[in-house]
């Protein structure tokens, strides 16, 4: 069985990457660009959705990891002569090499997964209203952190320099990877627990289950793929600031999630799906748009107007989001777990 | 049958989501092959928390290409302002700019008035070698850090921040100079460096540094140490966003704090009086043009056609700076002669002397920061005036 869910994650990691590396030849670099930035985002709802969805642990510090992830695989990868051009304080130990995106990926993963051990251990305890005040009160602090330490991060002016890596495969690749490991956590015992703590915490507790790792565990998982993301997003652009990890980028994560379904990881690609091509094509027709006789004029803004319609239409008519807690069925890989949480035989 | 149904609906609106994705590039396409206009893409943040300073400037820019094509365009054909707003989010700003390099294919861009988005849109700008010019990004290093295809066309910090301070030294006579500075955005840190830099070679020194973050509603710690001080200061000099400044002058009156403040083009707000109110007397700041109607001819000319033209006067500066920014553009197409991106930015790059309404703008052989003339404007009595215009001997490196 195991073997199985493995080659299909191969098989799926090895189509969409062949596919994405020739996507360029086929459609033009702007499609390109929404389609990185889709996967980007959607790397980061998934990651939102194991606590916020599947724990209940409804958290708004998600883009702080962000933020750090993006910092600290900038200053990881930065290339050393840009080092000395930008950051020309930066310590001996860290300003004399320089790693490959990758490797500062995943490094930037895991100094996110210990910060997530650190802020979560406390927080975790809290729920409802509460865990979200206090996580948001966490992105302030990255903010305010990310604002001061200007010998790493320099300060509030922009971080430049860094390699601009993040292709199609790259970001196409760290998705499948993420809804893989994501969807073999959630469909698991383990993943079981999460959503038990959430339903009810005393009846999760009468039956053995310690409360605070159980979330705890959630939020730190959720934190490695954020940092992941940010990496990403980071390697995207080339250069960002801490304003751009802030509540607007919440926000709006935040509302791909909730309009997907909040605990579904299909949802969550879903409803970054719906939410990208929703604004992109929005944003080209407040351009103005001339067919035959008819043509309007430019109505910029219009698309977020239009957008938060649309918001409250959905929450109106379908509260749970596209999914609710559904996923949509791609064989073996979230199958697998499903049938046998529902005692389906193999 | 319900479930089937509401399956073909999501499959047709997913259809026709990428239809109009498609129709897009489509008729991008189109038209570039068909119509005979010189295009000029204009990526601005029109909406979200950068649209009242980046709509001024793209009014400013329409306003020039519509005065050229009603005098012929230039070398016969019309120009075509390629506008998209960029929602104040770099991600939008990278994905406008390969629209506008890869569907639109402008001969060459400007827009922004930060260099957040500069950045993004100006590495693919490089990658393409097609020029990029940014009317209101002040920050000197933007051309080294992206190559030598993005220009600035409003002086760098460090030229305002010089001009302050030869201003400081020999208007106000002032030689010893408290600093507060808002430490939260690059723009404020920069040019209290820059300025402190500057007055230092001057011959000046700064006898205080102090801090306070944009936001902050109440600046009495601050004060209460500039008050403190002993000898006492004879200005100050506070680095301040357009959101703080007329607080900070405001309280620094109301504290009976009568010194001169000196700033830079954060200043150039309504907010200054609005706010700062009788408080704003002897307060003065460099800035890239004298937005009134007793300015200079040009500006003066400028105002009353803007006014026309969108029935508000010109709200700010970047105003202007979208005007000369197109005006340059078109300047350099004519002296190349034909309209290629890369004889384009020969032209640009080879600027001397051109006569824009916020100054002159040349190009030192490999810097594309150019050496402007830069105004000083002073408040007092609930309203403003030229005070001083400044073309600084010694500047600070970028």
């Amino acid at each position: 069985m195991r073997t199985n869910d493995l080659l299909f994650a191969l098989v799926a990691f090895a189509v969409l990457t062949l596919a994405s590396g020739y996507a360029p030849a086929v459609a033009n670099d702007y499609l390109v660009r929404v389609l990185i930035v889709g996967c980007i985002n959607a790397v980061l709802v998934a990651s939102m959705a194991v606590s916020n969805g599947f724990t209940g642990v409804f958290s708004l510090g998600q883009v702080g990891f962000v933020g750090v992830g993006a910092y600290v695989a900038g200053i990881l990868s930065l290339p050393v002569a840009a080092k000395a051009a930008y950051l020309p304080d930066l310590p001996g130990w860290l300003a004399g090499w320089s790693l490959s995106f990758l490797p500062a990926t995943v490094i930037a993963g895991l100094v996110c997964v210990v910060l997530a051990l650190l802020v979560g251990a406390p927080l975790m305890r809290l729920s409802g209203y509460y865990v979200s005040v206090a996580t948001m009160g966490f992105l302030i602090i990255v903010n305010v952190v990310l604002v001061n330490a200007d010998t790493f991060t320099r300060g509030a002016r922009t971080f430049t320099g860094v390699p601009v890596e993040t292709t199609l495969p790259w970001a196409a690749g760290w998705l499948v990877v993420t809804l893989f490991v994501l969807a073999r956590l959630v469909y698991s015992p383990g993943g079981r627990a999460w959503r038990a703590v959430r339903e009810d915490t005393i009846a999760a507790q009468a039956i053995g289950l310690d409360v605070l790792p159980t979330r705890l565990s959630a939020f730190v998982v959720g934190a490695f793929f954020a940092g992941v993301g940010g990496s990403l997003y980071g390697h995207y652009l080339g250069s960002f600031s801490p304003k751009s990890f802030y509540f607007a980028y919440t926000f709006t994560l935040i509302s791909m999630l909730v309009i997907g379904g909040m605990q579904s990881l299909t949802g969550a690609v879903l409803g970054v799906a719906m939410v990208t091509l929703l604004s992109e094509v929005l944003r080209n027709l407040e351009r103005g748009v001339s067919l035959g006789a008819i043509s309007t004029p430019p109505l910029y803004g219009a698309s977020q107007i239009v957008l938060g319609v649309v918001f409250i239409l959905v929450m109106v008519f379908r509260p749970t989001g596209a999914l609710g807690d559904r996923e949509i069925p791609l064989g073996w890989l979230f199958l697998h777990g499903r049938k046998q949480a529902t005692g389906v035989d193999q | 049958m319900i479930l089937l149904r509401r399956r073909t609906m999501l499959r047709g609106a997913a259809l026709a989501g990428l239809a109009g994705v498609a129709t897009a590039t489509w008729r991008g396409r189109a038209m570039a092959a068909a119509d005979e206009t010189i295009k000029l893409g204009a990526p601005f943040n029109l909406t979200g928390n950068m649209a009242s300073l980046d709509q001024p400037a793209l009014n400013g820019a329409k306003l020039a290409a519509q005065e050229i094509n009603a005098t012929g365009g230039v070398l016969g054909r019309k120009i075509e302002l390629v506008v998209y707003d960029t929602k104040s989010d770099p991600t939008v700003a990278a994905s406008v700019g390969s629209q506008l390099l890869n569907q639109d294919k402008v001969l060459a861009a400007f827009g922004f008035t930060d260099s957040d988005y500069a950045l993004a849109i100006g590495t693919l700008f490089q990658k393409a070698a097609v020029p990029f010019l940014t009317p209101g990004a002040t920050s000197p290093k933007l051309p080294e850090q992206i190559g030598d295809e993005m220009f600035l066309v409003c002086f760098g910090d460090n030229v305002q921040a010089a001009a302050g301070a030869e201003f400081t030294l020999n208007t106000l006579k002032a030689k010893s100079v408290y600093l507060l500075r808002d430490s939260s955005t690059e723009y404020t840190t920069l040019l209290a460096k820059y300025f402190e830099e500057a007055l230092v070679h001057g011959g000046g020194k700064v006898v205080k540094r102090d801090d306070y973050k944009s936001g902050d509603r109440s600046f009495s710690a601050q004060i209460t140490k500039l008050k403190a001080l002993s000898p006492k200061p004879q200005a100050l000099f506070v680095s301040a966003g357009p959101d703080d400044i007329g607080l900070v002058v405001k309280q620094l009156r109301q504290a009976g704090v009568t010194l001169p403040i000196v700033g830079g083009d954060g200043y150039d707000t309504p907010l200054l009086l609005s706010v700062g109110g009788k408080g704003a007397h002897d307060v003065y700041y460099s800035t890239h043009a004298y937005m009134a109607e007793d300015s200079t001819p040009d500006i003066k000319k400028f105002y009353a056609a803007y006014k026309a033209a969108f029935n508000t006067p010109p709200e700010n500066a970047f105003a202007a700076l979208g005007y000369d920014t197109v005006e340059l553009i078109v300047d350099a197409i004519k002296r190349a002669g034909v309209a290629e991106p890369a004889k384009l930015r020969d032209a640009l790059a080879t600027t001397q002397g051109y006569h824009g309404i916020t100054g002159a703008i040349s190009y030192r052989p490999g810097v594309r920061v150019p050496d402007k003339t830069v105004t000083i404007i002073g408040a007092g009595n609930n309203r403003l005036h030229l005070a001083a215009q400044v073309t600084p001997s010694w500047v600070a490196q970028p």
